[in-house]
């Protein structure tokens, strides 16, 4: 089961995605957080964040929209009090950072590159849920070059994941962008931007408006993303793929190998079964003996090659 | 010294459906049998905790039996858990039954009442922070506004059985008497326009209803009757005296100002629209005071509360 990931070798390759996890320990009643091939935590930003007004969220068929606002304890209460938790999993741990400039993102990246614990880091510059920065910069191919270069000088030994905004025109330019300012791997996809309506008050269900929309909704646009960066931009620049929108189970994380990932990770699908991510291991591994596959990266990209 | 406030064996488990009926005019009431691990993990609910239940692959009705407003809700599909609290939990050798008292509001709670006896229900619990029952107190002063009966129901349940000491006193509140989930209606009882309630009498505990519409008891909101009692009994040192509240926002901020007003310590128990119950996705922000600052912090719904204390909760900031 296990994998090479941008230079690491990992257990297996499955992840928990960032904002669905909370900081591991939430999980630990469910599972053992030590079976994942990789955890990312929420969103970190420089300062502490209290997040939006609620209502936060809202169902939709075959999804969710938030619009949580990256609430979150901020660097220094996350280095005290998360930070040793953390350390004390087996998986690589990668730890989301948002923010509104280049000087934040950088900021939180420097103080934590030294943390022995930490695999590596995955950049939210595709935050559908903040004003300032967050979707603009992940929009923009000039930017995302940019901020990726600043925080790679930043990053020391540690990978660094690009995590890419689905809405735009042509994904293969951010991606490219990406990977010219240095990116070790790029994950996709973020929430899409959506809203739901209240028909009897005539104003959308969540404070925010919108909200990003997850979960198997999304799946097929993800899939056919990933496989569209794979082919147009990774493939040849060998840079390796994080797949994640609406998996829940081991079929679906087959998908976005085929597609093009070399890892996977499940957001939503933790809500309703805790410890799904550590089913679609076992699922994987059901998979993989049924197929006679011996190295699951025979897997990635490999759709359209004989079955 | 407070009492365990919480059961620490979160979980995913399998409870078998006894039975699920329709039990008054608004809601139903579903009962589980938890064997095993399950059985031991749920011995331990503390009342004011809750369950998330995956309704996702229950069946629908069939359409002509939905009410027509909740048609279109439906045909839509569940992908999240629900939150429900449990109204009554048995505990027997290695056998744990409880109660779920819900009303149909939307897709999720319409395909509950699919469920027969001898179907299985996927449950995640026993989670949050129930109700403390600090050492002292006295006198339980319990106020319900329509669907907030059921956690109030089991407090009333554990003080009776585990603190006989303690005095309990309801206070039902309502828009119209047909609009609680009780199985038997009110009967009047005694002059003062307190009513039997029969799920509360049965336990020794008195009640009075306040309903909107003067359909039974008290006709106004349900916290008039409390301002009664606490003027009625004046004498009462404060210090014996704990409100427990469930039900609208409105009407827990309204029970919190009369509380404070008096310096009575008062629980909320609190609801939020959740994703997951379990603290991965800060949906369920409850915003609260800090001690001594004026500052605002959110906390979690489903790991800090349901129950929070009411001087911290920063009122009307949800109406959803
Ligand atoms: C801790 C807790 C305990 C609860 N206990 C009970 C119980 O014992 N019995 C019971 O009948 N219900 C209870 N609820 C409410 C229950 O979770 C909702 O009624 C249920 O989720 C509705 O699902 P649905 O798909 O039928 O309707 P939906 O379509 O999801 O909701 C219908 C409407 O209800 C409102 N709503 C939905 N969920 C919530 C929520 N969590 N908080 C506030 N408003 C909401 C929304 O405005 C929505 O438009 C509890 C909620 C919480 C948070
Ligand atoms: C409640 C919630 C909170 C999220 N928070 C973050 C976050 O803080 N940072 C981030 O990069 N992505 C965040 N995401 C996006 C997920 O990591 C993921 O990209 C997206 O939900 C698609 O995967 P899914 O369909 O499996 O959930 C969040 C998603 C949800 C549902
Ligand atoms: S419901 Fe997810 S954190 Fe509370």
């Amino acid at each position: 089961m296990s994998v090479e990931f941008a230079g690491l070798r990992l257990a297996n390759p499955v992840f928990t995605a960032s904002g669905t996890c909370g900081y591991a320990d939430e999980l630990a009643d469910f599972m053992d957080v030590d079976a994942l091939g990789g955890f990312i935590t929420k969103s970190i930003t420089l300062k502490p964040r209290k997040g939006n007004p609620t209502p936060r969220i809202v169902e939709t068929d075959a999804g969710m929209l938030n619009a949580i606002g990256l609430a979150n304890v901020g660097l220094e209460r996350f280095v005290a009090e998360k930070l040793p938790v953390i350390a004390r999993m087996k998986s690589a741990v990668f730890v989301n950072v948002a923010g509104t400039t280049i000087e934040e993102y950088v900021a939180v990246v420097e103080r934590l590159a030294g943390e022995k614990a930490l695999a590596g880091f995955e950049l939210n510059i595709s935050c559908p849920n903040v004003k300032k920065g967050g979707i603009s910069f992940g929009t923009d191919p000039a930017q995302v070059e940019e901020i990726t270069r600043a925080v790679k000088k930043a990053c020391g030994s540690k990978v660094l994941i690009v995590k890419l905004a689905p809405a735009v025109t042509d994904i293969s330019v951010t991606a490219r962008a990406a990977v010219a300012g240095g990116a070790d791997a790029l994950s996709l996809i973020n929430t899409f931007t959506a809203m739901v309506i209240d028909i009897e008050t005539r104003r959308p269900v969540l404070t925010n408006r919108t909200g990003g929309l997850s979960g198997p909704a999304i799946k097929p646009i993800a899939v056919y993303l990933v496989n569209k960066v794979y082919r147009e931009v990774a493939r040849e620049a060998r840079i390796p793929l994080l797949g994640l929108g609406g998996i829940r189970s081991a079929a679906d994380a087959v998908e976005f190998l085929m597609a093009g990932a070399t890892a996977v990770a499940v957001g939503t699908a933790s809500f309703v079964e805790p410890d799904c991510a550590v089913q679609i291991v076992a699922g994987l591994r059901d998979y993989c003996a049924r197929k006679k596959i011996t190295r699951l990266a025979e897997l990635t990209g490999s759709l359209d090659r004989p079955a | 010294m407070t009492q365990e406030r919480a059961s620490r064996k979160k979980g995913s488990h399998t409870a078998t459906v006894l039975s699920n009926v329709q039990a008054g005019e608004c809601f139903w009431k579903l009962r589980f049998r938890f064997e095993g691990e399950a059985a031991q993990a749920f011995a331990g609910f503390r009342p004011g905790q809750f369950i998330q239940f995956d309704t996702s692959e229950l069946a629908i009705p069939s359409i002509e039996t939905i009410p027509v407003a909740l048609r279109n809700g439906a045909r839509r599909n569940v992908l999240l858990r629900r939150p429900f609290s449990f109204s009554d939990v048995t505990v027997e050798s290695n056998v744990t039954t409880a109660d779920l008292l819900y009303c149909i509001v939307g897709p999720a709670s319409l395909r509950m009442t699919t469920l027969r006896e001898g179907d299985t229900a996927s449950i995640v619990g026993p989670l949050g922070n129930g109700f403390a029952v600090r050492e002292g107190t006295r006198i339980a002063l319990l106020v319900v506004g329509g669907m907030g009966l059921p956690p109030i129901r089991c407090l009333a349940k554990s003080l009776s059985v585990e603190h006989p000491d303690i005095t309990a006193v309801a206070f039902i509140g309502s828009r119209t008497v047909n609009a609680l989930p009780l199985e038997e209606r009110p009967a009047v009882f005694e002059e003062d326009l307190s009513l039997s309630v029969p799920t509360f009498a049965t336990l020794g505990v008195p009640s009075m209803v306040a309903t909107d519409d003067g359909s039974a008891g008290h006709r106004g909101p349900v916290t008039e009757c409390l301002s009664q009692w606490l003027q009625e009994n004046a004498d009462r040192p404060r210090e014996e005296i704990v409100v427990y509240a469930c039900g609208p926002e409105r009407m827990l901020a309204a029970v919190a100002r009369i509380a404070n007003e008096k310096d009575i310590d008062c629980q909320v128990s609190m609801e939020r629209r959740m994703a997951c119950g379990i603290g991965l996705c800060q949906s369920c922000a409850i915003e609260c005071r800090l001690a001594d600052s004026d500052e605002t912090i959110y906390k979690l719904c489903c790991q800090d509360g349901p129950v929070f204390d009411a001087r911290e909760v920063v009122f009307g900031t949800d109406d959803a």
